[in-house]
């Protein structure tokens, strides 16, 4: 098949997800509008719609909407990071779960640093930063080792690991490290030179941050499409055997790989916690990492990608966000929208039957191109 | 410390915390067995723990709340299959799918549906299971009157005693009839399989759809008896838990038992811990420590056991 019809059906496909999963809120809005009558219920599912739709860039007066823009792109950035954490662990075929838990304590142990450590202003948010992603890349390596040497799956570690740290966060947050003089469980305020810079200033907390996670994306993508060791993630998760008889150190890849899920992970965590708080907070799992897992499936395991899927997911939050403030339709929609467009373009053989139709259609058309080249050089022949 | 643990009401509470983990356990074996892993337990418990609940509350009836759970179970583990074995999504990523719905679908479906029958949006189904129509205790005659034991075998909930019938009923169904024999034949070689005439599709349909029914009696213990009600993310990760207790249990319904309850005294210890003054965050991932500590236990027994019998052979050829 062309790359055009390959485009061309990738396209189709990914649309044909993202409508489904529209048809099924658009169901669910409808059987959960109030209303005595069916036009009635029908006018509040298109309002609401609507708001899910274009509420993110659009005000109700038609005009632009900068500030819900911008925080469609603010909230891209911890998803960015999982995101590409998990196209890493993914892409090496290891079902590491750990990002949801990996960024949880990337924003613990960078607010810790930003609230202790004594550090000169440029240098304090950057080295708290490194600082929580290494921690979390050190706490990924126990699924990642156990997965090498033992054998012992790495899915079902990297879970246990999310609620432990859940529970040691919670455990120091209300012990150790509480602002005891605050009502809420929290810790002290960081140092004001730790924050982030905005880029906006207009409350979104869209900092330099987001410029950083753009350029996490071209550094992966770079890494694992132009050096050695992407290629050896890529080519173990595509056949483990082939790349071990080939002379790679499998084991060493397969920790490698989610030692930088976990420092990307990490990472995300840092930057959202000083790009976007005062104070550390955080109670339960922030639920990025499941998110983190779509993005990376929207984007086919491919780190380019990522921004894309990111912005797909962050903009259809924002509008159910806004869809549940104004239309009262529960915020929580958006977790039954992304499992359905995600088990849709995980499907491989979804709308394969149009598939194979684009398929016969090339070769067709190749085999009559073939006939007809056929053709004129038995004429040219002839004419000799 | 250990006057703590051996007493009749903590041995009671382990009974009583194993028994939605084993359910969730026996699913995850029967999966594994026809070489699906099912990874969705979680949100299918959660699914169920919910409906349970409702349709409970609704009818009146305990009986039809623990139907309905589990029928919902097997509806979403079928779906699960669909999506897996005909639209080849990988079966984990479905999994994942499914529990998605189950943490933050299901607080959407449980606001909707409470706001239209109700009249008010619930964020939980607590107030909603009382005594009345809760899954009832046994007492059991005879038992109930033996001293201590009685005390930690009678008086449980019906589907406690379910839970350990069913290891039973798991195993037989494994090892005693031709469908055990048809899963573990498409788990081990389906295409060995599949030249016999054996229903590779079919099996692994009856395989993860066993697996939905016992994550529904799981879900719907939880939501009816253990909790009282269903909240959000209150499976708390008893799906992948059983995961665990699977692997560490060799893949046999009762070595999975024996893990669950390995499980079920962490848990249970962590309780009895923390009521005397320990900060609970301390003691509530204790059993997600045991289940990883577990799991590497289990992985290097396992590597001895091949090792020592690699050994042994080596030995038998050099005498030869």
């Amino acid at each position: 098949m062309s790359k055009k019809r390959k485009f061309i059906f990738s396209m189709v496909r990914g649309l044909t997800a993202i409508l489904i999963a529209l048809l099924v809120a658009a169901l669910l809005i409808f059987i959960s509008a109030e209303g005595p009558g069916f036009a009635e219920k029908l006018s509040q599912t298109g309002d609401a719609m609507k708001r899910l739709l274009i509420g993110p860039i659009i005000k109700s007066n038609g005009s632009f909407s900068v500030k819900n823009f911008t925080d469609v792109l603010a909230a891209m950035i911890p998803i960015i990071f999982t995101g590409l954490a998990t196209c890493v662990m993914f892409s090496a075929n290891q079902f590491n779960l750990g990002a949801e838990g990996g960024i949880m304590l990337g924003a613990f142990v960078t607010a810790v640093v930003a609230i202790y450590v004594p550090l000169p202003p440029v240098a304090l948010p950057i080295v708290a930063i490194i600082i929580g992603a290494a921690a979390v890349a050190i706490v990924m390596l126990i699924p990642a080792a156990l997965k090498a040497r033992l054998g012992v799956s790495e899915m079902v570690n990297s879970l246990m690991l999310n609620y432990v740290i859940m529970y040691f966060i919670k455990y120091m947050l209300s012990s150790h490290l509480a602002d005891t003089s605050k009502g809420a469980i929290m810790t002290y305020d960081f140092q004001a030179h730790a924050a982030l810079p905005q880029l906006i200033n207009n409350g979104s907390k869209l900092s330099w941050g987001f410029v950083a996670a753009i350029i996490f994306v071209v550094i992966i993508t770079l890494f694992m499409y132009r050096t050695r060791w992407g290629y050896a993630i890529r080519m173990i998760g595509v056949n483990k055997d082939f790349a071990m008889y080939s002379g790679m150190k499998v084991a060493g890849v397969i920790i490698m790989s989610q030692v930088i899920g976990g420092f990307l992970a990490g990472m995300g965590g840092g930057i959202e916690m000083l790009g976007r708080y005062t104070n550390f907070t955080w109670t339960e799992l922030p639920g990025y990492g499941w998110t983190g897992i779509t993005v990376a499936i929207l984007a086919g395991n491919n780190p380019a990608f990522v921004p894309l899927a990111a912005f797909f997911m962050s903009y259809l939050n924002k509008g159910c966000s806004l869809m549940s403030t104004y239309c009262g339709v529960p915020a929580q929609l958006i977790d039954i929208l992304q499992a359905v467009i995600f088990v849709f373009f995980a499907a491989e053989q979804f709308l394969s039957g149009y598939r194979q139709k684009l398929v016969i259609k090339s070769t067709q058309e190749e085999l009559k191109l073939q006939a007809e080249r056929e053709a004129q050089h038995n004429a040219e022949a002839e004419v000799k | 410390m250990l006057d703590l643990i051996f007493s009749t009401d903590f041995f009671f509470a382990v009974l009583r915390i194993t028994a939605p983990i084993l359910f969730a356990t026996l699913g995850a074996v029967v999966g594994e067995k026809a070489g699906v892993s099912n990874i969705g337990l979680e949100g299918t418990m959660m699914i169920s723990a919910l409906f349970g609940s409702l349709v409970s509350y609704w009818t009146g009836s305990w009986m039809l709340g623990v139907l309905v759970a589990v029928l919902l179970g097997i509806i979403t583990s079928l779906l699960m299959g669909f999506f897996a074995f005909i639209l080849k999504t990988d079966i984990i990523l479905t999994g994942i799918a499914v529990n998605m719905i189950g943490s933050g679908g299901t607080l959407f479906l449980v606001k909707v549906i409470t706001n239209i029958t109700e009249g008010k949006a619930l964020a939980s189904t607590t107030s909603l299971v009382t005594t009345a129509n809760q899954i009832p205790a046994w007492n059991i005659p005879l038992i109930k009157d033996i001293p201590v034991l009685g005390d930690i075998l009678s008086g449980h909930c019906v589907l406690t005693y379910v839970a350990f019938l069913m290891v039973f009923i798991t195993w037989a169904l494994l090892y005693k009839t031709p469908l055990g024999l048809n899963i573990r034949s498409v788990g081990e070689n389906p295409d060995a399989a599949s030249s016999v005439g054996v229903s590779v599709l079919k099996v692994k349909y009856i395989a993860i759809g066993f697996s939905g029914a016992m994550a529904g009696l799981g879900g719907a213990f939880m939501s009816m008896y253990y909790a009282m009600g269903w909240s959000l993310d209150m499976v708390a990760g008893r799906g992948f838990i059983a995961l665990a207790a699977q692997a560490m249990g060799a893949g046999e319904p009762v070595g999975g038992m024996i893990s669950a309850l390995i499980f079920g005294f962490a848990q249970a210890l962590s309780i009895k811990v923390s009521s005397k003054g320990i900060d609970s965050n301390l003691v509530t991932p204790i059993p997600y420590v045991v289940t990883i500590l577990g799991l590497v236990v289990f992985a290097l027994v396992v590597r001895r056991r091949i090792k020592k019998q690699h050994s042994a052979e080596a030995l038998k050829a050099e005498t030869k």
